[in-house]
């Protein structure tokens, strides 16, 4: 998983900058609108989403803070993510009904080369809030290391890892993507 | 087995027994099948399951599997009180509280790792593993105060014990033993933790989570509940199966709720419906396969418990469920909040590729992100979040499903029911939550439940 | 130089372990790294604390069994907090299958190191 951080970062051009913030501008805001089949035609076929738990452990401890064959919130490919929106758009997904509001905020947006012709590897950091009914507010921080796959006039997400600053989540779900 | 525990001094002191909130029978009418909402609201009602629940019973503390070398240990916890459970080089496990005894400092804050000693970043006192103080900085000071460390270690926890690599321990010295407390079952438990030879594994760590909920409703909901199933997850299954849940209410006479002293299973005999909603045929192929070899080991009807339509709760705080093969720890936190702690547990014999697609399974399903789990939290959230209405909480509940269900002619063991769409469990479990409550120590809880299972098979 | 002391036998102590060896009154934790023999002081210069109790970390550092600091065996140098004073070293003969130690002469590698 960790591969591009051993590549040298070399950035992109201006443009390229540019189109790749407004593609996770973009991506915001079709979740915070529940767009989510517009949101899942933005994954390509081999995406790995990845958004795994953390562990305190101490620094001398190798096995590190988290791990592809440890805990997750989400390891998925497109099936399951496609299952996921699937759920989503039940009338009888009762924790979506009333909707909850959604409020995705990216920030710190970087990008590099990618080991592959028409790759980029994409650095971003996010806050996400969550209102549900009257007063359930989840707050979520962290960061995220994208592959983006050049498409057309457009990219796909191939990659996403996703580290969050918390080891207990302090919700009772996640009904959201980041 | 293991009670590494027993030969420690005893360096656990206990208040004597509070006096217990007066008329605590007039909370539930069993029999009416009604119940009072205060239970899941009232403070000095959590203030005494603190004392004569969570620091009584025999609680879940970590699978045998999580610490196998000599140092392993995992952070945990018995109620509130935060514990440390450490592989002794003997091969032995102990518990303590996490705690330094010197100015009550946490002494280990990683959730889990492998350790020489636990030493406290407040004043450096150094603890081995066996949880003897071994020293200090600055040790001269204490030398020169005639200290004796032998009476400062760790605080032992009362015993700890396992079944089939389920690692509990209890903090009162006079608990029953672990055998007697889980009683009759033990018979269910093996269909799950001892399927094959192999015995059963963690895998993939632990995912914690927070719900403003109280406690019981996310035990309860395991004990006894597949009722929700089909309305609360509908959307879960169209999603992982491109279908409802299955009508379990229209076939009663192929399932069952058991109990015994408060813990409770509800199952079907359909042998892989609960792995089916994992949405992996190689999963149930494993199933398959597998089960007629259960079925010689332990017979035909357990051998159809092993991933069917089921789940199960071990009083007071600790559930499961067979096929999704999701276990967890539901840990009280004030009246209306829980940690929740997650692990996928599979057998240890099960190929690699199999443990991975139950690992990325249970996370599908039954995590905070999980298809299941996310439409559960808010229901026990606003099922307890609603008592705080001073007259909403004065209005009774029902658990009334499944009166003259009682199955007398059986060989199996513990309290059966006929039809896993019951409430007979829910009822046995708070029916001992009642009778530990009232009690004011192990001797004088009352044995309900005559079993049939032996002493420490 | 004085007359060197008998420790032990070489195969009284098996690579990669460290064992309490009186001399004299004097308190030594004798290792075995890889075949070469060592000889420290036993006691901890951080706290009150035997080496020998303690485990053979990183192939030649002593991690002190209360407090895990390490010092360097060869040389007794510390090497990680809250060990901040070296540890002395002894001068170990190796005689045929007779480990030996000169109380009055710092290890080979401390000698050096200064």
């Amino acid at each position: 998983m960790n591969a591009k951080t051993t590549l040298p970062e070399i950035p992109v051009d201006a443009e390229t900058q540019r189109r790749v913030e407004q593609f996770l501008f973009r991506e915001a805001r079709l979740l915070d609108n529940e767009r989510w089949d517009d949101w899942l035609a933005l994954m390509a076929e081999d995406i790995h989403y990845w958004m795994p738990t953390m562990e305190n452990r101490r620094r001398a401890d190798k096995n590190g803070t988290y791990a592809i064959d440890r805990g997750a919130l989400y390891n998925d490919n497109l099936r399951d993510l496609t299952r996921r929106v699937t759920r989503f758009k039940q009338p009888t997904a009762w924790a979506e009904d009333p909707a909850t509001r959604h409020a995705h905020v990216v920030s710190g947006i970087e990008v590099y080369q990618g080991g592959q012709a028409g790759e980029f590897i994409v650095h971003s950091t996010f806050v996400n809030y969550r209102s549900r009914v009257e007063k359930d507010n989840d707050l979520l921080v962290g960061r995220r290391e994208d592959v983006l796959r050049a498409d057309g006039d457009g990219f796909r997400l191939a990659r996403r890892k996703i580290i969050i600053t918390q080891s207990v989540l302090m919700a009772k779900n996640l009904n959201t993507f980041l | 087995m293991c009670n590494a525990n027993g030969d420690q001094p005893i360096r656990l002191k206990r208040r004597p027994i509070a006096q217990s909130i007066e008329n605590l029978d007039q909370l539930l009418s069993l029999e009416q099948g009604r119940m009072s909402r205060d239970v899941f609201w009232d403070k000095d009602i959590y203030e005494q399951e603190m004392e004569r629940i969570f620091a009584r019973c025999w609680l879940f503390v970590a699978h045998e599997s999580q610490i196998p070398k000599a140092g392993d240990y995992v952070s945990t916890y018995m109620g509130e009180d935060n514990v440390l459970i450490v592989r002794q080089k003997d091969g032995s496990i102990k518990g303590f509280l996490n705690t330094c005894p010197h100015r009550g400092n946490k002494v280990c804050f990683a959730d889990l790792g492998n350790a020489r000693q636990f030493v406290c970043n407040y004043h450096g006192w150094a603890f081995g593993i066996d949880g003897g103080l071994k020293g200090m900085h600055a040790s001269e000071t204490y030398e020169a105060a005639g200290m004796d460390k032998s009476e400062h270690g760790l605080h032992p926890v009362a015993h700890v014990d396992s079944y089939r690599g389920l690692i509990f321990a209890t903090l009162d010295p006079d608990a029953p033993s672990l055998a007697d407390y889980l009683g009759d079952m033990r018979y269910y438990l093996d269909a799950v933790f001892d399927m094959d030879e192999g015995g059963t594994e963690f895998i993939g760590g632990c995912v914690k989570s927070v719900i403003q909920c109280n406690w019981k409703y996310a035990s309860e909901n395991f004990v006894g509940d597949i009722l929700h199933a089909g309305w609360t997850h509908d959307s879960g299954a169209k999603a992982m199966v491109g279908g409802p849940v299955a009508e379990v209410h229209k076939t009663p006479e192929q399932s069952y709720h058991v109990n015994f002293n408060g813990h409770g299973w509800e199952f079907n005999q359909d042998i892989v419906g609960n792995c089916a909603t994992l949405g992996e045929k190689e999963l149930l192929k494993y199933l398959y396969v597998l089960q007629p070899k259960v079925a010689e080991r332990l017979g035909e009807l357990r051998s159809k418990m092993i991933g069917a339509i089921s789940s199960c709760t071990l009083f007071p705080n600790t559930s499961f469920l067979p096929g999704q093969n999701t276990f967890r720890t539901w840990h009280p936190r004030g009246p209306g909040q829980i940690e929740l702690h997650t692990w996928t547990f599979v057998n240890k014999k099960a190929p690699q590729e199999i443990k991975d697609m139950w690992r990325k399974g249970t996370m599908m399903t039954f995590s905070p992100s999980g298809v299941f789990e996310m439409d559960d939290g808010e229901n026990w959230e606003y099922s307890t979040r609603s008592n705080a209405g001073f007259v909403t909480r004065q209005q009774d509940l029902y658990l009334g499903l499944g009166h003259d269900t009682r199955v007398e002619d059986t060989d199996l063991p513990g309290n059966v029911y006929q039809g896993q769409i019951n409430e007979a469990n829910q009822r046995a479990f708070y029916q001992r939550w009642l009778d530990l409550m009232k009690a004011d120590s192990w001797k004088t809880v009352p044995q309900r439940d005559v079993p049939k299972m032996k002493e420490g098979v | 130089m004085s007359q060197p002391i008998l420790l032990l036998r070489k195969a009284d102590l098996e690579a990669g372990k460290v064992r309490k060896v009186d001399v004299n009154g004097c308190a030594l934790a004798v290792y075995n790294l890889d075949g070469t023999f060592y000889a420290t002081q036993d006691g901890c210069t951080h706290a009150t604390a035997s080496l020998s109790e303690g485990e053979i970390v990183d192939d030649e550092c002593i991690a002190c069994p209360v407090h895990d600091g390490t010092f360097h065996i060869p040389t007794g140098q510390p090497m990680s907090f809250p060990c901040e004073h070296a540890i002395r070293t002894y001068k170990v003969i190796e005689d045929g299958e007779d480990v030996l130690v000169d109380l009055d002469q710092e290890s080979d590698a401390a000698a050096d190191a200064i």
